[in-house]
């Protein structure tokens, strides 16, 4: 593998394909635990750990997985990765483990991660798989602690749980409670089209293409099938 | 009578105030995918309500008197997703043989339903609020309800998003978040009315 | 099917090396989590009573606590104990921890839920600190948040009562009216533990206070810590005071002195200041004025005045001397401007004359309830000069 190369599937997943505002995969954490900075980079970086371990470990097996098992192997990898990075930060940071409770545990249908093993893992060499791993993971703190940064200083007047004084007469309260999650995601992704003047590859509708479960998706008008048509 | 009053509470605590789409973000990728229309979404509801269900029927028992028993509560996470697996493929297979009209209707989103986080949510959380069976149950049912109603009810705003006319950088998911977000703030109103509704 | 049966070992095995990594995993986190949520557990404790190493809780039954304690743990090296109180400060439940080391100082005391207007409750519990007893009667109620401040201090001291007794000592651990109660009841005992505070209308030297029983058994004569029963016929339940005879002839007095309503409509300079008017057979008078305190001139768009006057009842000879007084009504401010309505300010007034009435200790924080209030009584005054006159 050239260097080059290597260089721009690690990079890949921080921006090109970042998982989160371009392929807009693993709402649920995004959205549930962007409220306060810390928990967002705790979840951002247990999800890395997670997408790095079970990438390497699915890499390492691609050769040995039979391909009708593939699916309930990767699960049960992804769910024992989870487990004990779960386990992890229950004792050495248990405040962590407090704020991101089940989301944690949730990790396991992150779609991005069942995605890169589908996707990346199952059919890359183990270096390649790391990187990717990586890169993924490191797309998905970044856009996590973004949002949350805004979240969290507009919302709440705080930087990771440090009050600035200056901001607590404005803030929204309202940006810290599902509704305001959904509305700046919602918002970042009008932005990032606006940045890049439509044209990144920003997938304008929800659609099935990274979707792991796609080969089996008959859902009739899936917009996989819509772009193929 | 207390008890009853519980279960209530629970039920409608889980469908309106704790909805697990629009307050804990839990099965938010069908929610924005599958709620074009309402058929769709409909159809994708019952079928998570169905899978929920039977999920919890089964996990409950499983943790409590398996993995709680043996103190080999770090497996949860895994038995609940393969279970969860098992379960939708089983429920698939049946459905194409016994009724393949019900399949036409539910089967096609059973695929998706293994990887929605809703439901593995579901079947953790009964667990870390420490409900009995039956308040498993009942709370599950909430869920699966309330889900359901996220679905329906989005669809129709959908439908509406659809035919108007949106600047290019709101256009297609951006105000589909947007809309959530009102639909979700909506929702919020329903907080303390629950608790008190017995007085 | 030979496939099948490969695949599914793959599978196997992959689950059996997942499920060995998670043991190892969970052998090596699970007594850290253990610890931190013992930690967590002792945190409250620990934030009380900061060198405690651990504590267990103690069992209740067997002692006779203030009711405010809800939960009692021992220090494990027996460092002292941590108390938790429920109390109620101004309309609402405050729940406190406090700490008391073995020699009887608190080691820390916290609020750690309430729901109090003020907040004052959030800091107050750090003047205690390294407080004994004596040192905790010194803390002062904070002004403008009396009634929360004030239950804090009691749970405090209940706290170290409750140490003192834990700890195999013994202390008074009644409160004061239950005190008052108690001591009236042994001066009387035919009074079935059930009196009245008379408002004197008469001038009694013998006595700071009367207190008569409700089923008419007789008096209780006050006088600093001294509690002297006295039957109706003037007889002393317990002999040995000196001046019995000015005790009976004061019960004497009490019993034979009558009322007379004054028409106040003979008196139209009264008639704005004064609620009613009554005259005793010796010749003192009892008038009952109003005076506008913040209800009355307190009021603005964040605060309406409640519209109420003060309104008091005062007892006066006829050269002007305050025999007793007394708060009827007011729409003060709760918690602020209606400590007025208590003894320990209005008992300010009683023996005080037209000249130094204005020598009394204001309400803290309640400036217009104070002026009010010395309004009403000036009322008084001026309408007892007028009466005098008007005979």
């Amino acid at each position: 593998m050239s260097k080059t190369k290597s260089l721009s599937v690690f990079t890949n997943g921080i921006l090109k394909e970042n998982p989160v505002l371009v392929l807009i995969l693993g709402t649920c954490p995004t959205l549930a635990t962007t409220t306060t900075v810390t928990g967002a980079l705790g979840m951002g970086l247990a999800a890395l750990v997670v997408l790095l371990c079970s990438n390497v470990f699915i890499s390492l097996l691609r050769k040995i997985i039979p391909e009708t098992m593939r699916i309930p192997c990767y699960i049960v990898i992804i769910a024992g990765f989870v487990t004990i990075v779960k386990m992890l930060v229950q004792a050495l940071f248990p405040g962590l483990y407090e704020t991101l409770g089940v989301y944690l545990d949730l990790i396991t249908v992150n779609c991005i991660i069942l995605g890169r093993a589908e996707m990346f893992a199952g059919k890359n060499p183990v270096l390649a798989s790391a990187l990717d791993g990586i890169g993924m993971g490191i797309g998905f703190t970044v856009a996590l602690g973004a949002m949350a940064t805004i979240r969290e200083v507009f919302g709440a007047a705080s930087f990771a749980g440090i009050a600035i004084p200056f901001m607590e007469k404005y803030k929204i309260a309202f940006l810290t409670k599902a509704p305001g999650g959904l509305l700046v995601y919602g918002l970042l992704i009008a932005l990032v089209y606006v940045i890049t003047k439509g044209k990144a590859p920003v997938r304008t509708s929800f659609s099935c293409e990274r979707c792991p479960n796609a080969d089996k998706c008959q859902i009739e008008n899936c917009t996989k099938k819509e772009a193929a048509a | 009578m207390e008890q009853f009053k519980l279960l209530v509470v629970i039920l409608l605590s889980a469908v309106f105030v704790d909805n697990y789409v629009l307050c804990r973000f839990l099965g938010i990728c069908p929610f924005l995918g599958v709620s074009k229309k309402l058929d769709q979404a409909a159809g994708m509801g019952v079928a998570v309500s169905l899978v929920m269900l039977l999920a919890t029927a089964v996990t409950w028992p499983i943790q409590r008197f398996v993995l709680d028993a043996l103190n080999m509560g770090y497996l949860q996470n895994i038995v609940f997703i393969l279970i969860i697996a098992t379960l939708v493929q089983i429920l698939e297979m049946l459905l194409k043989k016994l009724s393949p009209a019900l399949y036409k209707g539910l089967g096609v989103y059973l695929p998706l339903i293994t990887t929605n986080c809703a439901v593995l949510g579901v079947t953790i959380n009964n667990i870390l609020d420490g409900y009995s069976f039956v308040e498993s149950m009942v709370s599950t049912l909430g869920c699966g309800l309330g889900f359901l109603l996220a679905m329906v009810l989005f669809s129709g705003l959908r439908s509406r998003i659809h035919e108007s006319k949106i600047p290019a950088p709101f256009r297609g998911l951006a105000v589909t978040l947007i809309a959530a977000s009102f639909v979700s703030l909506a929702f919020m109103g329903f907080a303390g009315i629950v608790e008190n509704i017995f007085g | 099917m030979k496939t099948g049966i490969k695949n599914l070992s793959v599978f196997v095995c992959i689950c059996t090396v997942i499920t060995l990594l998670l043991a190892l995993t969970n052998a090596f986190t699970a007594p850290l989590i253990l610890k931190n949520q013992n930690a967590s557990a002792n945190q409250a404790l620990l934030e009380v009573m900061p060198d405690g190493e651990g504590f267990e809780a103690v069992s209740l039954e067997s002692y006779t606590l203030p009711a405010t304690v809800k939960e009692v743990y021992r220090e494990t090296s027996g460092q002292g104990y941590v108390v938790k109180l429920v109390t109620t400060g101004y309309g609402s439940d405050m729940t406190i921890m406090c700490g008391v080391d073995a020699k009887g100082v608190v080691t820390g005391a916290v609020c750690i839920s309430s729901n109090e207007t003020l907040g004052k409750e959030k800091t107050y519990g750090e003047n205690f600190t390294d407080k004994d007893a004596a040192g905790v009667e010194a803390v002062d109620v904070i002004g403008g948040a009396t009634k929360t401040t004030a239950a804090y201090k009691n749970a405090v001291k209940d706290a170290l009562n409750t140490a003192i007794i834990l700890g195999g000592g013994s202390v008074d651990i009644r409160t004061e009216e239950e005190i008052l109660s108690d001591n009236l009841s042994a001066a009387l005992p035919e009074g079935d533990a059930a009196f009245d505070k008379l408002f004197l209308v008469e001038v009694i030297e013998c006595a700071d206070a009367v207190y008569a029983a409700e089923n008419g058994a007789g008096y209780v004569f006050v006088r600093g810590e001294q509690f002297i029963g006295v039957r109706p016929d003037g007889t002393l339940v317990t002999d040995g005071a000196e001046d019995a005879e000015a005790i009976a002839a004061a019960v004497a007095r009490l019993q034979s002195v009558t009322l007379q309503d004054i028409d106040l409509s003979a008196y139209p300079d009264l008639q704005k200041t004064v609620l009613s008017a009554q005259m005793t057979s010796s010749g003192n008078y009892i008038v009952e004025t109003k005076g506008a305190g913040y209800g009355i001139k307190g009021g603005n768009e964040y605060h309406p005045a409640s519209g109420e006057y003060i309104v008091v009842r005062v007892a006066m000879t006829p050269d002007g001397r305050i025999i007793d007084c007394l708060t009827v009504s007011e729409g003060e401010t709760d918690g602020l401007g209606d400590a007025c309505a208590q003894e320990s300010f209005y008992g300010q007034f009683i023996g005080k004359t037209e000249e130094n009435y204005t020598e009394i200790d204001a309400i803290s924080g309640a400036t217009l309830t104070t002026d009010g209030y010395k309004q009403a009584i000036q009322r008084a005054f001026a309408a007892v000069e007028i009466l005098k006159g008007g005979e």
